[in-house]
């Protein structure tokens, strides 16, 4: 097993399912050849640095994983052929990764991702003492939510 | 016999600012300090003017390469937003 991270920019046209359908569709290739997602990150929508296929606008989302070098290619047919995806870029992060090693690696990101949430939770809360749900969480449950589907 | 008039003045030894920082990692997912080793127009600085060491401005030169095809930093023209 490798290490790789794939970093891909989807057509800003699409709405959320159409989103949805890509990234799982990238994800069931590289758990099909028993490899493991180990991090997920949807940037979101950035502005590109320059135009392609004449979009200014792209829909980013970062994922790290391990994988046999065979689901890589053919992840990569498959964006190819998608005409959602407008560019993708995979690089090799490591030659070898044992279970244990993605386990860790899951964890440490997990972690991490918790203290994020409570530091937004709490620069929220300063700002709004009154109890409503802030827009951010509201994001990241629907982000949950859409995972989990 | 004439002394040789000094040619460096104004030089300054310049230091490679990712060994003297060791926290500071390079990334080409990391746009902020990319943006910081290439000029206005969107080229890599050289060497000699930022400084940097080799094995250091190899690697900087990768991941630069690495964040224009993803369309994070221009391949040419002036870097906007």
């Amino acid at each position: 097993m490798r290490r790789y991270e794939t970093i891909y920019i989807l057509r800003p046209t699409l709405n959320e399912e159409e989103i949805n359908t890509v990234v799982e569709k990238a994800q069931e290739t590289i758990t099909s050849n028993n490899g493991k997602i180990i991090e997920l990150d949807r940037w979101g929508m950035r502005k590109l640095a320059y135009q392609i296929k004449k979009e200014s606008q792209g829909f980013y989302i970062f994922c790290d994983y391990s994988a046999i070098p065979e689901a890589v290619t053919e992840m990569e047919r498959r964006f190819r052929i998608d005409d959602a995806v407008l560019r993708y870029m995979t690089v090799k992060t490591a030659d070898v990764i044992t279970d244990e090693e993605i386990i860790e690696a899951t964890a440490r990101i997990a972690d991490k991702q918790v203290v994020e949430e409570e530091t937004e939770e709490s620069a929220a809360g300063e700002k709004q003492p009154v109890q409503q749900t802030p827009s951010t969480s509201e994001k990241s449950e629907e982000v949950e939510k859409s995972e989990e589907a | 016999m004439a002394q040789r008039p000094q040619k460096r003045l104004f030089s300054r030894k310049k230091v490679c600012r990712f060994c003297t920082d060791k926290e500071m990692s390079i990334d080409y997912k990391d746009v902020k300090t990319l943006r910081n080793f290439v000029s206005e127009r969107g080229k890599i600085i050289p060497r000699r003017i930022v400084g940097t060491c080799a094995s250091h401005q190899r690697q900087l030169c990768e991941a630069i390469k690495r964040a224009r095809h993803i369309a994070l930093l221009p391949y040419s023209g002036n870097i906007q937003g």
